[in-house]
């Protein structure tokens, strides 16, 4: 039993961003700052690890490791955070990816790197807060909390040929702008729950049982739409996706990572925590338009993703595309149809195992194309080629997370996509065969346009030879960058092989929710 | 035959009387001092802020009237003393160095703001109409004069000028509409009034009414002052007069509508919901272009009056605590954010074009931290004042069936974000301006703004006990 | 109740009636025989000399404003005196405190310098 274990999981971070601040100024304090912040970084880690392998129990349905305290008592906001299924491995993932994050940047970032620093522990803080949160006061504030540092992650760190300032800004506003219906409806919901006697609510676990705007749709529906624009946004979503590829193309390496593993994850597990068991009568009205906009996103983001020649916006477009299998599946597993139980609890499954498979699925490409920039100052994939003879390690590692993430039988990718499709052929016939198209698109794009361009084909001796000369070195990957690497590249092949290590905590969530929506 | 005595509860008014006196006090003693003392009788009114303080939290639950029922200390008026007390004294101590390195350095700067101070805690205890007048007046002159301070500086002139010419027309119209409330119902007296049967002169009457309060808290289309005026003064004159000239204005504001006029509520709450949405959005949208930041922050100002006036048409105790809250956490980060202007002038210069704050995140990193944190609370920005206080403003106008008005403040304050950032960004991302040295800040700036961040964060993390206060709920 | 200001909007009426109609009758029946000295500015029966637009010293302003607020003193003193008995020790210092504060003001112009006419 550890006492207070996710506060601290909050905390930790946010108090090794203020030490990392109180550093004094010194010579070697660049490398003492990172060596900290890494060395501090591992402790969520290895309390998250204790907590999901060792207490939790993955037969529960109920919220684990909870704390409520009463926060501000006039409008009954409580301080109260519990971890599930669902938010566990998040949770975890979000420590291993900081973590990774952290070392790999601190080998790469060499200007301000205190508040580089600084800014990605505050961030971490905000992010395993929105996970934890069961208030929805609390969720809203740490959901505001991690723009700011990202924000400036992209704005000042970000390469300066990708225009950061512009791309951050636009990220931020973007954001903010679903985030403020959000707190609307939050209010709505709040004010809807109270009656003469009982104060309202912010509680998450209580709202899904009370069901505020039971009895009015048009309210309901409105409710609906302004926490969905809020996700919709964050996870993306097509229309709502063109934040994406300018925030991700501009961010500096660990920024990619952390914002394509996590902060996408911020809005999918919106969509399962919150809209699901909340709105489910809206949710399943309207499953027919929000499962065509993640086809679109399906199928969509993988051609304009085909379409790229810019090897980090290709990534972020691939993002669009399996964050669409995510909606599919939840879509589908909400859908009323003939579809039994066990179908819709697949398809939710799939659902939740996709988004942590992208995590750590697309934190590696991240990273992967992090370390091909930093040799070769450019992301064009036509002036690659031949890579797969000339630096071995790198090729066979992108090797291995390009099919993960089109979705080879083996690796990760395949036991979610396979699972969402499971499900939603169930539901939504029509919908998942056109998606399907989504994984043969996927399939080229990351065949074709990656592995074909960039380690195949013949490499231009003379050219590279002549880049020498601008300080430009393709040479293999150095342990460091193993070292960044090794862990997603372990997590891929283990969920590929044995899934239900996972999908066992999972599967308790996706029944628990589902049996309470589908009566 | 002797006459009645009327009830004279001076401890009442304890505070009003401790800051007029400080006030006679200081102004006494710019004649017996030196050049080089003048900055004894800021510490010496800095004594009688605190005294009054002191007095006022005295009254805490004291729920009493004076005066023939002309002065009425409750919850209400209390809270409002304290946030107008804090905001002076905050002002006063950006003013040490600011005033001596302007040149403006003498004893009636600090009666001045004493005085003003006195106009300003009469209005906010107020219960009769002539009251409100008269501390409505007596607040104001000696801001026309300190918005004037700066004799050789011609934009201050203007300013000045401006402010006492429209000014005083508005103060007309309100006098005006004392005359044809008091017309209609025969009374000027709050508690009064609210008894009294209404009519259309009654209605008319409180329209003018409307007018001056309008004038004074900046809301369009009274608003066209705001700007140059702020520009023109002293900085540390804006900071004074955007905090607490709207405490004041608005605690008298709500008190007359709330408690005086509530019968005839169906017919001002459109007027003042349309009012508030022409203002949130004028404010904003005209800050959007603004380069000078003070420019700058006299429009956000107009738009937070749009806010307040938000929790004014919602009504209830919901919307007054909110109303009440909210005029804390601006009074808090405003003086924050024109502090931070303060601290970054260099002798006479004063660093106002947006652009000049390039670079300062290396140079003062402190400074600029602090700087961004009041700029984000001044957006909404959890977990600081600002977002509470938005908070509990969209909540008792959602509460009280005027949500569309919620919706506009939200997507105002969302276009806010984007000029509230602008100063961050050029401190982070641009590199510094030729022409300014490295910044260094004065010991008793520094303490304001520290004063000011602790408020703004322990507010917007902790804000339970301050909305318990605010609750207070305003005496009949 | 609004019918009780009617007298007022009658008096207004008169008035601006009888200004215009004496306006216009003199326009309209007057003679105009205008002469050099008839149409030059009036400066108490002496030619005019200099700018009409000369600055006016401060000082006249000053000693004004100065006039009106002693006298606005003066003229609250005079309830005071009518009902000096009644009012009693409450009046005594009541006055005695209205004065002090006022003195202050005096004291504060008078080592200003603000009495001293150059």
């Amino acid at each position: 039993m550890v006492p207070f274990a996710l506060s601290l999981l909050v905390l930790l971070p946010l108090v090794g961003a203020a030490i990392v601040l109180l550093i004094p100024k010194g010579q070697k304090s660049d490398s003492l700052i990172k060596w900290f912040a890494v060395v501090w970084s591992v402790i969520p880690l290895l309390l998250a690890s204790y907590l999901w392998f060792v207490l939790f129990d993955p037969n529960a349905s109920k919220m684990q490791f909870e704390e409520a305290y009463l926060w501000i008592s006039s409008i009954n906001v409580r301080y109260h955070v519990g971890v599930d299924g669902l938010s566990m491995p998040l949770v975890w993932l979000t420590t291993l990816l900081t973590v990774l994050g952290l070392f790999y940047s601190s080998y790469v970032i060499h200007e301000r790197a205190r508040e580089f620093f600084f800014m990605f522990l505050l961030l971490e803080t905000g992010m395993i807060g929105v996970f934890v949160s069961l208030d929805f006061f609390l969720f809203y504030v740490f959901w505001e909390l991690g723009l700011v540092p990202m924000y400036f992650l992209i704005a000042i760190w970000g390469h300066a040929e990708d225009r950061p300032q512009y791309s951050a800004i636009k990220f931020f506003l973007y954001t903010l702008v679903g985030s403020v219906l959000m707190l609307l409806a939050i209010i709505a919901m709040y004010i809807n729950t109270s009656t003469a006697t009982t104060p309202g609510t912010f509680d998450l676990i209580e709202l899904a049982t009370k069901r505020p705007f039971a009895n009015d749709f048009v309210f309901a529906s409105l409710a609906f739409w302004g926490i969905f624009l809020a996700f919709a946004i964050k996870v993306p979503l097509f229309p709502f996706h063109t934040w994406l590829p300018d925030a991700h193309t501009a961010a500096p390496t660990a920024g990619s990572v952390i914002l394509a593993g996590i902060l996408l994850k911020l809005g999918t597990y919106g969509f399962v925590r919150v809209l699901v068991p909340i709105f489910p009568q809206v949710f399943q009205a309207n499953v027919l338009p929000i499962a065509i906009l993640a086809t679109i996103s399906i199928v969509y983001g993988a051609l304009v993703a085909m379409a790229q020649t810019d090897f980090k916006r290709l990534i972020a477009y691939s993002s669009v595309n399996h964050m669409g299998y995510v909606i599919l599946g939840v879509a589908a597993a909400v859908a009323i149809g003939g579809a039994n139980l066990t179908d819709r609890a697949i398809a939710l499954n799939g659902a939740m195992l996709q988004m942590f498979n992208h995590g750590v699925i697309t934190g590696a490409l991240f990273f992967i194309v992090g370390i091909l920039y930093e040799r070769a100052h450019t992301r064009d994939l036509k002036s690659f080629g031949g890579l797969g003879a000339k630096t071995p390690v790198y090729g066979a590692i992108l090797l291995t997370a390009s099919f993960a993430s089109l979705g080879l039988p083996g690796l990760a990718g395949f036991i979610s996509e396979f699972m969402v499709f499971r499900g939603a052929f169930a539901t939504l016939p029509l919908i998942a065969t056109i998606c399907v198209l989504g994984i043969v698109f996927g399939a080229a794009m990351m065949l074709w346009k990656v592995i074909q361009n960039v380690l195949l084909g013949v490499f231009d001796e003379k050219r590279w030879a002549e880049q020498e000369k601008h300080g430009v070195k393709l040479y293999d990957m150095t342990r460091f960058e193993v070292i960044t690497l090794a862990p997603l590249l372990f997590l891929m092949v283990l969920i590929g092989v044995y899934p239900s290590v996972i999908l066992n905590t999972l599967n308790t969530i996706s029944v628990a929710i589902l049996g309470q929506i589908v009566k | 035959m002797s006459l009645s005595v009327p009830d004279l509860n001076l401890r009442i008014i304890a505070p009003v009387l401790i800051v007029a006196i400080s006030a006679l006090v200081v102004l006494l003693g710019e004649l017996v001092t030196s050049s080089a003392q003048k900055r004894g009788l800021g510490y010496a009114s800095l004594v009688g802020l605190l005294a009054a303080g002191g007095a006022a939290m005295g009254l805490w639950d004291a729920h009493a009237v004076a005066f023939r029922e002309m002065v009425r200390a409750d919850n209400f008026g209390v809270f409002l003393t304290l946030t107008i007390l804090a905001g002076a004294v905050l002002c006063i101590l950006l003013s040490f160095d600011f005033t001596r390195a302007h040149r403006i350095e003498t004893g009636e700067y600090y009666a001045l703001i004493l005085f003003s101070v006195t106009g300003m805690l009469l209005m906010v205890t107020a219960a009769d109409l002539i009251i409100i007048f008269l501390a409505l007046e007596l607040l104001s002159l000696p801001l026309y004069i300190l918005a004037a301070f700066k004799r050789e500086d011609e934009r201050s002139l203007e300013a000045g000028l401006k402010y006492f010419l429209l000014g005083a027309f508005s103060s007309a119209f309100f006098l005006y509409g004392i005359a044809l409330v008091y017309g209609a119902t025969g009374t000027t007296n709050l508690a009064r009034i609210a008894a009294s049967a209404p009519s259309e002169m009654l209605l008319i009457g409180a329209g003018l009414l409307l007018v001056g309060f309008a004038f004074k808290v900046a809301l369009v289309p009274f608003h066209w002052w705001t700007p140059d005026v702020y520009e023109g003064a002293p900085t540390t004159i804006t900071a004074f007069m955007s905090v607490a000239v709207k405490a004041a204005a608005f605690g008298a504001f709500l008190r007359a509508f709330l408690v005086a006029l509530p019968a005839l509520a169906m017919d001002w709450r459109v007027v003042l919901a349309i009012i508030a949405v022409l203002t949130m959005t004028l404010g904003n949208v005209a800050a959007l272009l603004q380069a000078n930041i003070k420019r700058m922050l006299a429009y956000s100002s107009i738009a937070h009056a749009g806010y307040i006036l938000i929790a004014l048409v919602a009504m209830g105790g919901a919307g007054v605590s909110a109303a009440l809250f909210y005029l804390l956490a601006y009074t808090l980060t405003n003086l924050g954010a024109f502090g931070a202007v303060i601290a970054l002038g260099e002798g006479e210069r004063e660093r106002l074009n947006v652009s000049d704050y390039g670079g300062l995140a290396r140079m003062q990193p402190l400074l600029a931290a602090m700087l961004t944190v009041f700029m984000l609370s001044l957006a909404g920005f959890p977990p600081f004042a600002g977002f509470v206080g938005k908070f509990l403003i969209f909540g008792a106008a959602v509460q009280n069936g005027w949500a569309w008005l919620a919706v506009v403040g939200v997507l105002n304050s969302l276009v806010s974000v984007y000029f509230y950032l602008r100063p961050v960004v050029a401190m982070y991302m641009s590199e510094p301006v030729e022409g300014w040295g490295a910044p260094r800040v004065a010991p008793l700036v520094a303490l304001a703004l520290v004063l000011a961040l602790i408020g703004v964060i322990a507010l917007g993390v902790f804000p339970a006990p301050a909305i318990a206060l605010a609750a207070g709920g305003l005496g009949r | 109740m609004p019918v009780d200001y009617l007298p007022i909007l009658v008096m207004l009426i008169v008035v601006s009636a009888f200004a215009a109609i004496a306006l216009t009758i003199s326009a309209l029946v007057g003679p105009r025989r205008p002469t050099p000295a008839k149409l030059s500015p009036y400066e108490s029966g002496m030619p005019p000399f200099g700018s009409a637009r000369r600055r006016v010293p401060v000082k006249y302003y000053l000693t004004a404003v100065l006039f009106i607020l002693f006298d606005i003193e003066i003229i609250f003193f005079y309830p005071w005196a009518v009902l000096f008995r009644q009012l009693g020790w409450f009046g005594l210092i009541e006055m005695a405190l209205f004065v002090l504060v006022l003195l202050v003001g005096y004291v504060y112009v008078w080592r200003k310098g603000g009495f001293d006419w150059d």
